[in-house]
């Protein structure tokens, strides 16, 4: 991005914040109009799971790409190559040279977890609100979405979803489990140079 | 021969016939009844389609119920189907009540997890090698952490391979409808979604109607107000068709008789001659019954109500003789020899016809019609004798009555007189109906088997939709494996899987289902067993494969035991499944026919979109090569099936016009005197076709029936009327009596018509019309020249 464009940007940015009233909290609504810019976009990933049990924390890296509506995409790397695309309701996995393809709304708990992440990717609020209770705490430049299951049967296995991000940005998702494991995935931008941090 | 001669060998007709009717008696008492719909499912010619037949008739499906909950709000559903699928859990009647819950397949799932090294299909001995194992290891691990892994960690130290899971996923490929709060709902979320499968078999209709009892006895029960229960499924077909089936056959025997009886008491004015007009219609019922229960072992509903049509037919026989008979000239108790003499011929090769036209439905495949075809040859036969040998030794000069009868003649003797007149309409009216049915000659004929059903349209359509939200996918397409042996089939099963495995792959299917998820083939298992190592090697393995990795190999004593107790557990059989959580699927996905042979039946799940378009011709060159398998649609198969038999029905039907037409042929023995017999029954059933093609309505194999029935009949009249021209004759009396017969069948089959089960009402929405047209056209073309006097009455 050219200097001038990138000092607009900037100018623009906190030309927003000084304008927004004092008093006007940062909500949830807020929140989704912010993400609901962005229409696409591919980041790093890198996953920790605590997992009671296990002597040591499972590890994860890959890449993760997001293009609205409805296309996700987790291609993991290490420390195997795994892909798991969802496109609108169709689920496909592959893992070594195993493909399976499911229909999303017959598995109920990965449909949650997908609305999570495609309702915040994509700023649909109605999405999330049909599986969660989002409550949103911080502010436009510096995030909390919390996420707390409507579903009894699923609250059952997932307490809560926490999602950090710093304006259109999601940074890190926290799975807490109702068993007391803990996924953490922080996200990073593919590169520096191409995505810039804020826009 | 001696006036005593005759009437002793009267009275030995009279014993005989008595006799006949104590046999007949007794036959029936110990005769069982059925509603079994499937009585007019064809049976198949060929080994996928006797699969197909066998699983809609005695199958899984014949013993499943889908059941809806809408109304109210989406809670109040989700709470209706737990709770009731709580209730009807605990009631013995149900082998499984499934409503999206996990809590069904408990009992599957501690099966499988029981026999998981035996139906693995990752099991072979690379995976049992370190390298293996660290890569089985890692991939049942990458599950832990996330939502999917609250199944997997309680199993962790006994199945740390994950074997458990990949079964499951072969099984649950495409799964399911939507689940919400734990529950099935629709696609639009309006409706709550159950399916039951009871524990007695589909056959078992009192069975089948206590568990729809169960079912809404506990809908009301535990439903919120607002709330309304749909139920679909074969059982409930099934029964609501009894209770129609045993409701309408007793209002048509009772009004027909009812209206029978009004009609010979106002053409007789004679209590006596309406007994005797009954008696061989009595005879005919009896006769009928006793042989069907003799020939197939039981009597279907539908062949009883059927039985009523036979008051109509058989009645005429007692009418021609009570008013022929009459004393005209004849000595006193002389009128019985000229009837015999006189009329008996034509009568009896009318009751030939008849038979002949019959035959064709014995020989018809469906065993409901042969039942009917029995029925009537056997019925029309009985009353026939009746008529010829009993009423003689009652009634020996006929019905003494005057009635309206003296009025019936003259209108049949003015129709007799004024219809031949317009001859050339009638022609002109059989040229069009020609052409009409030229013209439609394509969409003359049914193509569907669900024609034969007696499910109302609105039944139909709920049902398809519980199936489409329940049995998601395209159930509808399968591959049927069938031979003799059930280990090669079971071989030819897991060929079968492998090449649909690449198509799932491939993106062309989304899954498929498979006997040998349950039931692999011995070979299989065997070799399964023998990929499990022993103990201490197994244990070496896993000290290598678990190196440095965040699972212990020391948690993992459960999981080495396990494997050691697979390798010396027996092989699952076809017996040993029997009485398992999974031989309700087992037996949905293999057959075993009474000829000893074996069917697999494996359905298919289409991919939605582009890939799956193209599914059935991937499937079909898949297959190549595996000769015991075969891929169908389950839909085009029944419509395939339906138009073998229509095609075989229609040439039946011409072999049993092409029987009446000899047998008259050489009675006749005249060119001229045959065609004239023949042209107004043909004209009769081109009108009456022509009729339903014009109300665009397709003709089935009961309007056939019916079609035959009415040659059976019209050719009653046509002999007559060829009889009387040929007498130099027109005896007001025997038009008396064809008029009085025809009334009696237009009206009784006018009756039938009107009943809601359509077996029936197709056949008498045929007769009704077509009898009244082949008396109309015989009268028509009956040359009225040769008249002479008419005998005094």
């Amino acid at each position: 991005m050219h200097a001038p464009e990138r000092r607009r940007a900037c100018l623009f940015a906190v030309a927003c914040t000084l304008c927004a009233p004092a008093w006007a909290a940062f909500g949830f609504d807020e929140l989704m109009a912010v993400l609901a810019q962005r229409k696409a976009g591919e980041v790093r990933f890198s996953e920790e799971r605590a997992v009671s049990g296990l002597d040591q924390p499972l590890r994860y890296s890959g890449t993760m790409s997001f293009s609205a509506p409805d296309r996700l995409e987790r291609q993991t790397l290490t420390p195997r190559r795994e892909s798991f695309v969802v496109d609108g309701n169709e689920v496909t996995l592959q893992r070594g040279d195993r493909v399976r393809r499911l229909a999303l709304d017959s598995l109920p708990e990965l449909a949650a977890m997908v609305a999570a992440l495609r309702g915040t990717l994509s700023g649909d609020g109605s999405v999330l609100r049909r599986y969660f209770n989002p409550t949103v705490s911080g502010a436009a430049a510096r995030w909390t979405l919390t996420l707390v299951p409507l579903d009894v049967r699923l609250l059952g296995v997932v307490r809560l979803l926490r999602i950090d991000g710093m304006h259109g940005d999601v940074r890190v998702v926290e799975l807490q489990l109702a068993d007391g494991d803990r996924t953490v995935t922080t996200i990073e931008p593919m590169t520096a140079a191409k995505a810039p941090a804020t826009s | 021969m001696t006036q005593a001669t005759l009437l002793h060998r009267g009275w030995i007709a009279v014993v005989l016939w008595l006799a006949a009717l104590a046999a007949g008696a007794l036959v029936i008492a110990r005769t069982p009844f059925s509603t079994d719909l499937s009585a007019f499912l064809p049976a198949a010619p060929d080994a996928r389609q006797r699969a197909l037949i066998e699983q809609l008739r005695s199958g899984v499906a014949a013993r499943t119920l889908l059941i809806g909950i809408r109304g109210g709000d989406a809670a109040q559903r989700a709470a209706a189907s737990r709770a009731l699928a709580e209730r009807l859990r605990a009631d013995p009647a149900f082998e499984q009540v499934l409503n999206g819950d996990f809590v069904a397949f408990a009992a599957v799932g501690r099966w499988v997890f029981e026999h998981r090294y035996l139906l693995s299909p990752a099991v072979d001995a690379r995976r049992f090698g370190a390298e293996g194992l660290r890569e089985a290891i890692d991939d049942t691990l990458s599950l832990l952490g996330t939502p999917a892994g609250a199944a997997v960690k309680p199993l962790l130290d006994r199945d740390p391979t994950g074997e458990a899971q990949r079964i499951a996923e072969g099984a649950a490929s495409g799964g399911g409808p939507r689940t919400h709060d734990g529950v099935w709902i629709s696609r639009d979320g309006q409706q709550a979604l159950l399916m039951t499968h009871s524990r007695a078999e589909g056959g078992d209709l009192d069975a089948q109607a206590r568990a729809l009892a169960a079912i809404r006895d506990g809908f009301a029960a535990v439903a919120a107000p607002g709330l309304e229960l749909q139920l679909s499924g074969a059982p409930k077909f099934a029964v609501d068709a009894r209770a129609q089936i045993q409701a309408e056959t007793r209002a048509l025997i009772i009004t027909g008789t009812v209206l029978m009886g009004g009609l010979l008491l106002l053409a007789f004015a004679s209590l006596k001659a309406l007994a005797a007009a009954m008696l061989p219609v009595a005879t005919g019922i009896v006769a009928g019954v006793a042989a069907v229960s003799l020939a197939f072992g039981n009597v279907h509903g539908a062949t009883l109500g059927f039985g009523t049509t036979l008051i109509g037919e058989a009645v005429d026989y007692a009418i021609y003789y009570l008013i022929q008979a009459r004393t005209a000239g004849d000595a006193p108790g002389q009128g019985w020899r000229r009837w015999v003499r006189d009329s008996w011929p034509t009568v009896r090769l009318g009751v030939l016809t008849s038979v002949c036209g019959f035959l064709a439905l014995v020989f018809s495949g469906f065993a409901g019609l042969a039942q009917l075809g029995v029925f009537s040859i056997a019925g029309l036969v009985a009353a026939a004798l009746t008529a010829r040998h009993v009423l003689p030794v009652w009634m020996p000069d006929g019905a003494s009555g005057i009635g309206a009868r003296r009025q019936l003649g003259r209108g049949a003797a003015a129709l007799v007189r004024t219809l031949p007149r317009a001859r050339h309409v009638f022609t002109a009216l059989g040229v069009a109906a020609l052409v009409l049915l030229f013209v439609r000659r394509d969409a003359l004929w049914q193509t569907e088997l669900s024609s034969l059903s007696p499910v109302s349209a609105q039944a139909l359509a709920l049902d398809a939709q519980l199936r489409d939200e329940l049995l998601a996918g395209d159930e509808r397409t399968m591959v049927a494996v069938s031979g003799n042996d059930l280990e090669a089939v079971l071989q030819a099963v897991e060929a079968v899987g492998a090449r649909l495995d690449a198509l799932v792959a491939g993106g062309r299917l989304l899954g498929y289902d498979a006997i040998t998820r349950w039931l692999p083939s011995q070979a299989t298992q065997q070799r399964r067993r023998a990929a499990l190592p022993d103990a201490a090697r197994l244990q070496a393995n896993l000290a290598e494969a678990t190196r440095d990795g965040p699972l212990a190999a020391r948690r993992l004593g459960p999981f080495v035991q396990d494997v050691q107790r697979a390798r010396e557990m027996p092989a699952i059989t076809r017996e040993s499944l029997a009485g398992t959580p999974v031989a309700t699927l087992a037996a949905a996905l293999l057959a075993h026919g009474s000829d000893g042979e074996f069917t697999a039946l494996l359905p298919v799940m289409r991919a939605p979109g582009r890939g799956g378009e193209a599914a059935p011709a991937a499937i079909g060159q898949a297959l190549h090569g595996i000769d015991a398998a075969q891929a169908f649609n389950v839909a085009d198969e029944l419509r395939r099936l339906y138009r073998h038999y229509i095609g075989e029905a229609q040439r039946q039907a011409l072999l049993g016009a092409a029987g009446v037409v000899l047998l008259m042929a050489l009675w006749l023995r005249s060119l001229p005197r045959l065609l004239a017999v023949c042209k107004p029954l043909a004209l009769a059933v081109l009108l009456t076709m022509a009729g339903f093609a014009a109300l665009d309505i397709p003709l089935g194999i009961l309007h056939l029936v019916g079609l035959l029935l009415v040659v059976a009949v019209g050719s009653n009249y046509s002999l007559f009327l060829d009889w009387l021209r040929h007498q130099h004759a027109s005896d007001d009396d025997t038009l008396a009596s064809l008029l009085l017969a025809n009334v009696t069948i237009v009206l009784s089959f006018g009756l039938i018509a009107a009943s809601a089960i359509p077996a029936l009402s197709a056949i008498g929405r045929v007769v009704a019309p077509g009898a009244l047209l082949a008396l109309l056209l015989s009268a028509a073309y009956a040359a009225p020249s040769a008249r002479s006097p008419a005998r005094a009455p």
